[in-house]
C-alpha cells in the first residue's frame, strides 16, 4: 500500500483492521470500511478496465452506483463468480477476489486496444452497419465480438448462495438516507406513522456525513456534526425501521416497490456461509418519500476518459470519507461551485491542488472566496481542451473561452497533474420517480429534469427535487414532508444555517476544442464508449427521436443505464437539432435501478420450492412401492410401477394386461370433486352440462361434458346424485380449479336466482379405483354386507357404505371399460383402504397401475381425455359424441355455438381411431397425418392425439383428429416421419369391447 | 380397523417460532344467504356466523370463520373423537341443507390445520405472503384468506402470536417444508 | 402489482385476484333465437379500449367472489370497484 495516499485522521475507516484482497491476481491491502474502489485508489491503482469498443484504458470515476468504468468480476469460483459489479459499491472483505472485466489478455496489455487506432473506422452503429452482411455470417462475427466485448463471465455452476424474499407494509417509505431523508423519516416516525428508511450505503448520512466546511454550518456546528447527532436520535424512534445496504431496485404503480438488501456481501469469506446473501423486500407503502439525492455530471471535452479523471465530488468523498488521496497533484475543472468544496477538502488534507479551471466568469460566492483565501489558484472563463497520459493522466491543457463560449482562444496552458476532478453540475436522481410513472419538467436555469406530476401518493425532497443549497434542502424537505403527511412538525424551525450560495451558473454540454470534432474523442457514455461525435453523426443520418438516437448510438444502454451520460446526450441533441431540452424529453428509466442478481429475483423459489407440489393421501404407498411419478398440473401422480429392471413400456404392458385379465388398482384421488347442494342443483347441472340431469335417479351416476360458450369441450367427468338436492361432481385433475371458478362465475353473475352452493371437496376424499373382472370379488371381501349384484348395484350407480365403521361412498363407474369401482373415503383413511384393497386383491394378483396404463386402457375403449384429445377447438360433434348433446334442452352453456356456420362445417377436424398397417409400429403423439406423400407442399389433415401399444389387442392403436375424419373411415393415410412414411388406416375410436360386455363381466 | 393418517404429524421449534400440525380437527364448510340460515346456525351451535368480513365468532368448542358473504368455515377448537365425527355434520345437514336454506359440507380432511406460535410468526408469514398483517395481528379473532408461498391458506388469529393456518391437504406437505425452510432464516 | 379493494374483503394484493375480461356483457336469455351474427357479437366482440374500461375481476384466492372494476387501462388507475348486479358508480 502506498502509505502516502492514505491520510490518518479519519473516523469512517478502521485503520487498525487491515484486510487483504486480490485484484487481477495481485494481493493488496485495504482497511475495514473501504470499498474495493477506495482500496484500489489507496494502492495507487486507477486503471481497472478497458472501454467497451475502443479498449481504451479506463479508471475509477465515481464513488457510487453511477460508476461507469470500474465494472469488475467478483470471485473466481465457478458457482459464485459474479460479473458486472461496481467496484465503488463492493465493501472490502477478507478474501475478496476481483478482476477487470473488459480486457484480454490483461488490463495493462489489451489486444483490443488496436481498435483505438482504427477508431475513425468505428463510428456510431458500426456493428449494425458492418456486420449486417452477409446475414449468415453473424454467427461468426458474434463469437469474436462477444469474446472481446467485456461482458464478464457467467457462473457455470448453480449458485450456492441463499436468497430470500420478504413482504413489508408501511405507512411511509423514505428512500435515501441523506440529510433530507433523515429529517423526513424522523418527522414521519414522530407522528406515529410506521416508517421505513432505506439507504444503499452501509451507513446513513449521504454526503453531509463528511461535509466539514466553514461554508456549511447548522446551529454553529459543522453540518456533518449536526447530522451525526440527528442520526443518533433516530434509534429512539419506535416507529422507525432503518435498513442500510438496501438499494431500491424498482418502483411500480400502487406504491409497490422492490428493494434489495445486502446481508453478507460485506462479510469476510468465512462468515458468509449458511446465511442469506441478499433479500428482496417487496414493499407496499401507503406513502413514499423519495430522497435519492443528485449525481454529479462529468464534463465533455477531448480525451475526458483517461484513468485519473474523476468526478470532483468523488475525489472529495475519497479524501473526506475514506481518507484516500486520488492523486498527489490534483487539478479541478468545473462549471459550478461544488468543485471548490473538493479543492478545500484536498487542501485541508495536504494534497496539492494545482488549480481550479472554471468555465464561468469570476464569481464571488462564499465558497469561492474561501478557496481564494486558502490560496487555491483559479483560472476563470477557461476550458480544458486536451489531456495526456495513456494509462494514467499526466497533464492537461486548457485555454481561455471566447466571450460567446463557442471557441477557445489565446495561449494553451499545460499543467502537470496525476488526477483531474471534473464537475459539470448536478443531475437529480429522478429515476425512481419516472419508474413509477411520474412526469418530469425541465428547469432551464441549471438544466435539470425535476419531478412534476405523479399519479401516486409520493413526493420527492432534497436534491432529487432540485434543491442544491443546504438551507433550501433543510427548509423545503421539512415543509414538503409536513404538507405531504398532513402534519405539523416544527423540530427544524429556527435553525441557524450558514450555506454558501451559488451565484453564477453556466453550462456548455460539449466544450469547445482547438481541434475539429472528428479529430478527437469526447466521451459521453463511458461504459458503452459512445462519443459526442457519435450522437452528432446519428443526427446527421436523420435520427430525430431521442429514443432512436439512444438505440442507434447505444448511449445510455449499458449496465449503468447512462446515469452519467444521458443529460449530455440530450443536451447535445437539443443543441444540434435546435430544440429546447424540455421539449425533447428524456428516455425512460427502467427497473432495476442497479442490476440485480438472478438469485435475488428468484429468492427461495429454487430446488424443492421451484414449483408447488401436491400429493395424494396415498402418495407414501407409491413411494414405498417404487412408483415413477408424473407431474399432472401441480400433482405428483404415480406414473407406473416398474418391477426389477422394467422400463416404462414393459411396466405399462404388464399393468395393462393385469387390469383386464384380473384386477388393477389406481389412485384416482387427484380428480377434482365438487359438492353441489341446493334446491336448484339439477337445473344448474342442466345448464352446465350438455346432457339432461333432472331425471337422474338418486343413487345414480352420469357422465357429463362441459362446454365453453363457444361450443368447445372444456372438461368432463362423472356426477353422482347423492340425494334430491345434493350432487357430487368430479372433474379432470387439471381442470378442477377452473371448473369450480367457472361455475361460481355463472352462479354469481348470470344465474344469481339459482339456489345452488358449491364447495370443493377434492382434498377431503381419497379415491381408490379397482377394476378388472375380479374387482367385485375384492370389494366383497372389503365390504361384505354390500349387495354387489348387477341388479342392486348396476353400472353407473353409487352406494353409501361403511369400511370398519368409517363412512365411504362407492361408485360403480369405469374409465377402463372394465367392471370397476371407485371408493371415496375421507383422505385420512385413504391409504389404509388402499392397503386393505391391495391385501384383499393379492389372491387375484391385483396390480397397481399408474396414469400411463390408465391412459392406455381408456384409449383401447376410445374414451377421450379432455386436454389431450381435445385442445379447445373440438366440439362434442367433432369428438363423435353427438349422443351426449340433449337437443331438447332449451339452453346450456355452449349450445347456441354448436350450430354456428363454423361449427357445422363437415370438414372440421374430427376424432377418429388409427391403426398402423404394421401392428408393431407405435405412432408418435403429435405426428401429422397426410393423405399422400408425393406433392409439396402437402396438406396436413390432422395429427395423432393419443398412441399406445395395446397388450390386450396385441397391436398399436391411436386416436387422432383428422379433417372430415368421420367420412374417411377405412381410408389409408400416411404419418410422415423423419426417415419413413408410416401407413395407417382410419377406424372407429373404440378398439376393444365395442359391446361393453366387460362392464358387467 | 382402518388407520388414520394425517400428512404431517410433526412439530418443530425454532427461535421464537413453534409450528405443529393439529389433527384431527372437525371442519365443516357452511354456505347460505338468508337470514334463516344465520338464525338456524345460531340456534344449533349457539354461535352466530359473523357477517363482518375477515372476522370470526366462537365459543369454547367451536369457531366460525368468515370466508365470504355467504360462506363460513366451522372448526373445532380441540381434537375430536374420530368415532363421533359425523354427528354435528349430520345434524347441521338435516337442519340446513335438507331444509333448503344453505349447504353443509364436511371438509375435515380437505383442510389441514397447522398451528403457528411465537413472536416471529408474522415475520415468517411475510416471507411468502403479500397480505398486510399490520392490523390483523392486533385484532384477536381476525381471519384472512390469502396466499402463502403461492398456496391458498386461511389464517385465523387465535391469540397474540398464536395462529391457526388451514391449507388444503394435498398442498400441506409442500407448505410444511417451505415453512420449515423459511423458519431457519427468521 | 395493483392493490385491489375487494368489495367484500378490502384492500388486497393483485396476486390474490384473477381478471375476467370486459364487464356488463349479459348472456342472452334466449340464445337459440339469435342469428349467427348476434351470437358472435356476444361471444367474441370486446371493446379493449385505451382509457377507462369496465372489467370483471374475481377474488380467486380470497372470498372467491366476482365483482366489477372501473380501470383506466392507460395508467392502471382503478377508479372504482362494485359488486355484481350493482350499477357502475362512474359513467
Amino acid at each position: 500500500m502506498s502509505k502516502n495516499l492514505r491520510i490518518t485522521n479519519n473516523k469512517f475507516i478502521d485503520q487498525t483492521t487491515k484486510i487483504s484482497f486480490k485484484f487481477d491476481g495481485k494481493t493488496l491491502y485495504g482497511f475495514k470500511g473501504d470499498t474495493l474502489a477506495s482500496a484500489l485508489l489507496a494502492n495507487n491503482i486507477h486503471l481497472v478496465g478497458r472501454s467497451f469498443k475502443y479498449h481504451r484504458p479506463r479508471g475509477i470515476m465515481a464513488c457510487g452506483s453511477e460508476e461507469p468504468n470500474a465494472i469488475v468480476q467478483v470471485g473466481n469460483d465457478a458457482s459464485i463468480t459474479e460479473p458486472n459489479t461496481r467496484a465503488t459499491e463492493i465493501e472490502l472483505y477478507e478474501g475478496l477476489e476481483a478482476s477487470s472485466q473488459n480486457c484480454w489478455p490483461s488490463v495493462n496489455f489489451d489486444i483490443g486496444a488496436v481498435n483505438n487506432f482504427f477508431s475513425p473506422l468505428i463510428p456510431a452503429a458500426f456493428y449494425y452497419k458492418t456486420f449486417m452482411w452477409p446475414a449468415n455470417f453473424w454467427k461468426l462475427y458474434e463469437y469474436f465480438i462477444r469474446k472481446s466485448a467485456g461482458l464478464g463471465k457467467s457462473p457455470t455452476e448453480p449458485d450456492k448462495d441463499i436468497y430470500d424474499h420478504r413482504y413489508l407494509h408501511c405507512d411511509v417509505l423514505v428512500v435515501g438516507g441523506g440529510i433530507s431523508g433523515i429529517m423526513a423519516a424522523k418527522v414521519a416516525a414522530k407522528s406515529n406513522l410506521n416508517t421505513v428508511l432505506i439507504d444503499d450505503k452501509n451507513n446513513l448520512g449521504g454526503t453531509t456525513l463528511f461535509q466539514k466546511n466553514e461554508c456549511f454550518k447548522i446551529n454553529s456546528f459543522y453540518s456533518n456534526d449536526w447530522l451525526r447527532k440527528e442520526i443518533e436520535t433516530l434509534n429512539s424512534l419506535k416507529n422507525l425501521t432503518i435498513k442500510t445496504r438496501t438499494s431500491l431496485a424498482a418502483y411500480h404503480s400502487y406504491n409497490y416497490l422492490l428493494a434489495r438488501e445486502n446481508l453478507t456481501d460485506h462479510l469476510d469469506l468465512n462468515e458468509k456461509r449458511d446465511k442469506i446473501r441478499q433479500r428482496l423486500w417487496k414493499i407496499r407503502a401507503k406513502k413514499v418519500i423519495i430522497a435519492t439525492g443528485a449525481m454529479e455530471r462529468p464534463l465533455i471535452f477531448s480525451n475526458n476518459d483517461r484513468p485519473g479523471i474523476m468526478l470532483s465530488s468523488s475525489i472529495k468523498k475519497y479524501i473526506d470519507y475514506y481518507g484516500v488521496k486520488c492523486g498527489q497533484k490534483i487539478s479541478l475543472f468545473t462549471n459550478n461551485d461544488s468543485a471548490y468544496e473538493t479543492a478545500i477538502s484536498l487542501n485541508n488534507s495536504g494534497v496539492i491542488v494545482n488549480s481550479v479551471i472554471d468555465i464561468r466568469n469570476k464569481t464571488n460566492s462564499l465558497i469561492v472566496k474561501q478557496a481564494e483565501k486558502l490560496g487555491i489558484k483559479i483560472y476563470w472563463k477557461s476550458s480544458v481542451v486536451n489531456t495526456s497520459g495513456y494509462k494514467k493522466i499526466n497533464s492537461i491543457e486548457f485555454m481561455k473561452l471566447s466571450d460567446d463560449a463557442t471557441t477557445v482562444i489565446g495561449k494553451k496552458i499545460k499543467e502537470k497533474c496525476d488526477c483531474l476532478g471534473i464537475s459539470g453540475g448536478w443531475t437529480p436522481r429522478v429515476h425512481l420517480f419516472t419508474q413509477s410513472g411520474g412526469k418530469l419538467k425541465f428547469r432551464d436555469v441549471d438544466n435539470v429534469f425535476l419531478p412534476d406530476k405523479s399519479e401516486l401518493d409520493q413526493i420527492s425532497i432534497g436534491s432529487c427535487n432540485g434543491d442544491f443549497e443546504l438551507d433550501d434542502v433543510i427548509k423545503n424537505s421539512v415543509n414538503l414532508t409536513n404538507k405531504f403527511l398532513k402534519i405539523n412538525n416544527n423540530d427544524y424551525e429556527n435553525l441557524e444555517i450558514i450555506s454558501s450560495k451559488e451565484i453564477d451558473k453556466k453550462n456548455i454540454w460539449l466544450l469547445p476544442s482547438d481541434k475539429p470534432l472528428g479529430k478527437t474523442k469526447q466521451f459521453l457514455d463511458f461504459q458503452n464508449d459512445s462519443t459526442a461525435n457519435d450522437v452528432k453523426l446519428a443526427l446527421r443520418e436523420g435520427f430525430k427521436s431521442i429514443e432512436h438516437v439512444k438505440r442507434y448510438t447505444t448511449t445510455g444502454m449499458a449496465t449503468d443505464q447512462g446515469k452519467l451520460s444521458n443529460m449530455h446526450a440530450l443536451g447535445i441533441i437539443a443543441e444540434t437539432a435546435g430544440v429546447k431540452m424540455g421539449e425533447l424529453g428524456t428516455t425512460t428509466f427502467r427497473p432495476p435501478y442497479t442490476p440485480l442478481t438472478f438469485g435475488t429475483i428468484v429468492g427461495r423459489n429454487v430446488g424443492e420450492f421451484f414449483d408447488t407440489t401436491r400429493k395424494t393421501p396415498i402418495h407414501e404407498w407409491h413411494v414405498e412401492n417404487k412408483a415413477e411419478f408424473e407431474n399432472v398440473g401441480q400433482w405428483k401422480r404415480a406414473w407406473y410401477y416398474p418391477i426389477g429392471n422394467e422400463n416404462m413400456h414393459e411396466a405399462v404392458q404388464r399393468e395393462s394386461k393385469a387390469a383386464r385379465d384380473s384386477a388393477g388398482i389406481l389412485d384416482a384421488s387427484t380428480l377434482g370433486k365438487i359438492d353441489i347442494q341446493g334446491s336448484d342443483a339439477s337445473e344448474f347441472l342442466n345448464r352446465i352440462y350438455t346432457n339432461a340431469w333432472s331425471k337422474l335417479e338418486i343413487g345414480k351416476c352420469r357422465y357429463g361434458l362441459m362446454l365453453n360458450e363457444d361450443g368447445m369441450v372444456y372438461d368432463d367427468g362423472v356426477t353422482t346424485r347423492l340425494s334430491e338436492n345434493h350432487y357430487l361432481m368430479t372433474t379432470t385433475t387439471g381442470g378442477a380449479a377452473n371448473v369450480l371458478s367457472k361455475m361460481e362465475d355463472y352462479l354469481q353473475t348470470e344465474w344469481p336466482e339459482l339456489d345452488v352452493y358449491l364447495t370443493s371437496v377434492t382434498d377431503h376424499y381419497g379415491t381408490v379405483s379397482i377394476c378388472g373382472p375380479n374387482s367385485k370379488r375384492i370389494l366383497t371381501k372389503i365390504i361384505p354386507d354390500l349387495d354387489l349384484s348387477d341388479k342392486e348395484f348396476p353400472h353407473m350407480s353409487f352406494k353409501n357404505a361403511l369400511i370398519d365403521n368409517i363412512k365411504c361412498r362407492v361408485m360403480r363407474i369405469s374409465f377402463t371399460g372394465e367392471h370397476s369401482y371407485e371408493i371415496n373415503i375421507q383422505s385420512s383413511y385413504a391409504k389404509s383402504v388402499w392397503e386393505k384393497c391391495f391385501e384383499a386383491g393379492k389372491e387375484f394378483n391385483i396390480t397397481p397401475y399408474g396414469t400411463e396404463t390408465m391412459h392406455l386402457l381408456r384409449a383401447e375403449k376410445g374414451f377421450i381425455i379432455a386436454g389431450q384429445d381435445t385442445d379447445g377447438t373440438m366440439t362434442p360433434v367433432d369428438l363423435q359424441m353427438d349422443w351426449i348433446i340433449n337437443k331438447k334442452k332449451y339452453d346450456f352453456i355452449g349450445k347456441r355455438s354448436l350450430y354456428r356456420s363454423d361449427t357445422i362445417r363437415e370438414d372440421r377436424k374430427q376424432l377418429v381411431g388409427l391403426l398402423t398397417d404394421d401392428p408393431n409400429e407405435i405412432l408418435e403423439e403429435g405426428a401429422q397425418i397426410v393423405s399422400e406423400t408425393n406433392s409439396q407442399p402437402v396438406e396436413m389433415l390432422g395429427h395423432v392425439t393419443s398412441s399406445y401399444y395395446s397388450p390386450n389387442l396385441n397391436k398399436s392403436i391411436a386416436l387422432a383428429v383428422v379433417k372430415n375424419g368421420k367420412k374417411l373411415k377405412g381410408q389409408k393415410m400416411f404419418v410422415p416421419m423423419k426417415d419413413k412414411n408410416i401407413s395407417v388406416t382410419i377406424t372407429d375410436t373404440v378398439f376393444l369391447d365395442k359391446e361393453n360386455k366387460r362392464l358387467n363381466a | 380397523m382402518l388407520n388414520f393418517n394425517s400428512p404431517i404429524m410433526d412439530t418443530k421449534e425454532y427461535s421464537e417460532i413453534k409450528i405443529s400440525e393439529v389433527e384431527p380437527i372437525l371442519k365443516i364448510n357452511l354456505r347460505g344467504k338468508s337470514r334463516d340460515f344465520i338464525t338456524k346456525i345460531g340456534k344449533e351451535l349457539s354461535i352466530i356466523p359473523p357477517t363482518e368480513s375477515n372476522t370470526s365468532s366462537g365459543n369454547e368448542n367451536l369457531n366460525i370463520l368468515w370466508l365470504g358473504p355467504d360462506e363460513w368455515l366451522l372448526y373445532s377448537n380441540n381434537k375430536i373423537d374420530l368415532n363421533n365425527i359425523n354427528i354435528l355434520e349430520n345434524k347441521l345437514f338435516n337442519e340446513i341443507s335438507k331444509a333448503k336454506i344453505g349447504s353443509v359440507t364436511n371438509v375435515s380432511d380437505h383442510w389441514i390445520m397447522i398451528n403457528l406460535k411465537g413472536k416471529k410468526v408474522f415475520e415468517l408469514l411475510a416471507s411468502g405472503c403479500p397480505f398486510n398483517f399490520n392490523e390483523f395481528k392486533k385484532t384477536k379473532g381476525s381471519v384472512t384468506q390469502t396466499l402463502l408461498n403461492h398456496i391458498d391458506v386461511i389464517i385465523h388469529n387465535k391469540n397474540i402470536n398464536d395462529l391457526n393456518l388451514f391449507v388444503r391437504r394435498s398442498f400441506s406437505n409442500h407448505l410444511w417444508s417451505w415453512i420449515k425452510d423459511s423458519s431457519r432464516f427468521i | 402489482m395493483f392493490l385491489i379493494n375487494c368489495p367484500y374483503c378490502g384492500e388486497r394484493d393483485q396476486s390474490e385476484f384473477s381478471a375476467g375480461g370486459e364487464a356488463h356483457i349479459v348472456r342472452p336469455k334466449q340464445p337459440t333465437e339469435l342469428s349467427d351474427d348476434q351470437w358472435a357479437e356476444f361471444l367474441f366482440m370486446r371493446k379493449n379500449i385505451k382509457g377507462v374500461q369496465f372489467e370483471r375481476w374475481n377474488h380467486a384466492h380470497g372470498c372467491r367472489k366476482w365483482f366489477n372494476m372501473v380501470r383506466d387501462t392507460s395508467n392502471d388507475k382503478i377508479h372504482a370497484v362494485y359488486k355484481m348486479g350493482e350499477k357502475p358508480p362512474i359513467k
